[in-house]
């Protein structure tokens, strides 16, 4: 056992404080963020007028509030009703002893995640695509096209519907049987797109641990230079599946890739009690978790988004918060609510991601293309939209990015309830030349003009 | 204290979700004499519309859209025994069975449409989340359930749903209830591919969509569901 710290973890998920998920979820985290919001003076300093935050003194009120905020409440076990408290000491050293370079994959093919600051020039890595649904058929044509995206770094694919035909059902064989048959055909692609050693995120398409189980750091599978997927249920909850995912990572030696939003709207209340939220879950997710990339995610339940202007805010200050005051590595995800073929997802993933990047975020993944809830609506192009702009904010200035969001953000926000979702890949993408067609080509290279003339080269 | 101040004192305690004095107060208000309809119409539905524009806008959230439908449902257990027969299908909306899909263990949109629900009159018995489809089926004949509402924010959560409607057929109880589904992925199309009477887009949607059925003076299952809230092409 490399990390015996869980062990002390395991204990208090099975024999800390009882708290019902009912009081956690309505009292206790409402009460914190109300304490921490008073207390540092941080009500009502979302300014959705300037969504890119410039005030570097802000987001380190932030993130002191949050780091209170994570030692007052731990996380709490949902299947035990248990709640897992650190101490100053616990989360301090986790902190310390949290990787600060990762390498993902193998050889020349591989990624070096790092340490980033707000406007750093090294660039924020980003990983393609998010779990879409896509059916299997379509599957390894539409995972090599991402694949051959020279700007996607890591690749993650969407998740399968069916395997061999059968339906994959949580809980059911069907997942232990797609964690291992996705990972298969995963290293398989990557070979086929000419980059063996490209690293990997697995695995996406089981929700429970049967596909950890049956697919990452087995032979055969998901290899432990690739990244082991773990989401958690929000405000700071975890459960024994995402325990078993941790202990099972930690056994096969493998990389432990943690996230889970808070959500604008929801238990924490307004945008600065979701960044409150968040900055906690971020840092906690290195003592409970042993987490080697943490989740920084934000999610506005009102928009299903977080490319909104109060979501773009709330990105910017936890990431801003996280990387101006540790030496973590950690990831933000833009979610995108429009579809392929539309102008609207490429400005979507513009501000987003450029948001992410240039506030110091070490590592993104995306797009959640149509919301991610369609079938099929994903294509190769936006996967490069997303790592391109990624790449090209990480150096520019807080103040540009903002000018950029500002500039941009008129052009989608009003669709963002209402979006447009595009069409399936098949109407957009050539699977077989791997090349978008000439609508969707010349969407992007229209939007790839205008952020250029903005300051974001492409 | 004459009924109108009955009416506001409960409603109050109800718009600021404070459930330990909403019993008591609907109570007071009963034996008072105040007419059980006329209080679940003014105290407790009447302020819904507002309570709604208010989450909706961002003035309140989630925690408090919860407490609110928990001072509601509190305040309508002690005030639904004493409404006549006749009027009671009129102040109930009827019973709603919600959860989020086994493997999901995602609550936000469950709990906001629990809330909307329980705070609009329905009785709500929420299974919370991960609730496998023989749980589901089961709660429908433990309640005598009038609607299964079902979320999720997991696209590879799809094929249980059409395990829940294929399992109430073979059962032979599809006809007793109405299955309404919604959530990220959830679209209307594959709501009509699983036999589904109705889909909601969104948590507010989901209530409005729940009396909609409810009230389409047709038994389930319906040809194609009703759609509160399409997707934009």
């Amino acid at each position: 056992m490399n990390k015996p710290e869980i062990i002390n973890i395991l204990d208090r998920s099975q024999n800390g404080e009882y708290c019902t998920v009912k009081e956690w979820d309505v009292k206790r985290i409402p009460k914190a963020v109300k304490e921490k919001l008073e207390k540092y003076e941080l009500k009502g300093v979302c300014d959705p007028e300037n969504p890119v935050n410039m005030d570097a003194e802000l987001a380190d009120r932030f993130f002191k509030a949050g780091y209170e905020m994570a030692l007052d409440l731990g996380m709490l076990c949902e299947t035990t009703d248990r709640v897992i408290k650190v101490s100053d000491e616990e989360l301090s050293e986790a902190l310390k002893k949290a990787p600060s370079e990762l390498t993902v994959g193998t050889g020349e093919d591989a990624t070096v995640i790092k340490t980033r600051k707000p406007s750093d020039a090294y660039e924020c890595k980003f990983g393609a695509s998010l779990g879409i649904t896509i059916s299997e058929d379509v599957w390894p044509a539409l995972t090599e096209g991402i694949a051959r995206q020279e700007a996607v770094d890591v690749l993650e694919g969407g998740s399968l519907k069916s395997i061999y035909g059968l339906d994959v059902i949580p809980d059911a064989p069907s997942e232990t049987l797609v964690g291992f048959e996705q990972a298969k055909q995963h290293v398989e692609i990557r070979k086929k797109a000419g980059r063996p050693g490209m690293g990997g995120i697995g695995q996406i398409s089981a929700v429970t641990e049967y596909g950890q189980f049956g697919g990452y750091g087995i032979p055969g599978a998901f290899p432990t230079t690739d990244l082991s997927l773990i989401l958690f249920p929000s405000e700071l909850k975890v459960n024994y599946q995402t325990l078993h995912k941790v202990v099972h990572t930690l056994n096969v030696g493998g990389m432990i890739f943690a996230g889970s939003p808070a959500m604008i709207g929801g238990m924490p209340g307004p945008p600065e009690g979701a960044v409150l939220s968040c900055i906690a879950c971020a840092l906690l997710q290195y003592p409970v978790l042993q987490a080697d990339v943490g989740g920084g995610e934000i999610y506005d339940i009102r928009y299903l988004s977080n490319v909104n202007r109060d979501g773009i805010w709330a990105l910017s200050v936890t990431h801003q918060a996280l990387s101006r005051n540790t030496n973590l590595l950690t990831h933000g995800i833009a979610n995108q609510v429009s579809g392929p073929g539309t102008k609207e997802l490429l400005y979507e993933t513009v501000v987003g991601v450029s948001t992410i990047a240039v506030s110091g975020a070490s590592f993104s993944t995306g797009p959640r293309s149509a919301g991610g809830k369609l079938d099929d609506y994903l294509t190769p192009l936006e996967c490069r939209v997303c790592a391109e702009v990624a790449h090209a904010a990480s150096g520019l200035s807080l103040e540009k990015v903002n000018e950029i969001a500002k500039a941009l953000l008129p052009k989608f926000e009003d669709s963002i309830k209402d979006p447009h979702i595009g069409k399936i890949v098949h109407d957009v993408y050539d699977l077989e030349k791997f090349e978008a067609k000439p609508e969707w080509q010349g969407m992007y290279d229209e939007v790839k003009q205008e952020a250029s003339d903005l300051g974001l080269v492409l | 204290m004459d009924n109108q101040k009955y009416i506001e004192e409960l409603k109050q305690f109800i718009v600021e979700g404070d459930d330990e004095q909403a019993g008591p107060a609907a109570q007071a208000a009963i034996e008072a004499g105040v007419d059980p309809s006329t209080l679940i119409k003014e105290a407790i539905n009447g302020p819904m519309d507002e309570v709604g524009k208010k989450f909706q806008s961002g003035d309140i959230f989630l925690p408090e859209l919860i407490m609110i439908g928990d001072a509601a449902r509190v305040a309508s257990d002690v005030i639904v025994p004493h409404i006549s027969v006749e009027d009671l299908d009129a102040a109930s909306g009827g019973t709603v069975v919600i959860g989020t899909i086994q493997g999901d263990m995602h609550d936000i949109g469950k709990n906001i449409v629990s809330a909307y629900l329980m705070a609009t009159g329905f009785k709500v018995k929420d299974l919370g989340t991960d609730v496998t489809p023989k749980e589901f089926v089961q709660a429908v004949a433990d309640e005598k359930a009038d609607v299964i509402a079902i979320s999720t924010l997991l696209s590879t959560t799809q094929p249980l749903f059409a395990n829940i409607t294929k399992t109430l057929v073979d059962s032979g109880q599809r006809e007793d209830v109405y299955v309404i589904v919604g959530g990220g992925p959830v679209t209307p199309e594959w709501a009509a591919e699983i036999g589904a009477d109705g889909y909601g887009r969104d948590a507010a949607d989901a209530a409005d969509l729940t009396r909609q059925v409810m009230t389409a003076g047709k038994k389930a299952p319906f040809a194609k569901p009703l759609v509160v809230g399409a997707l934009k092409q």
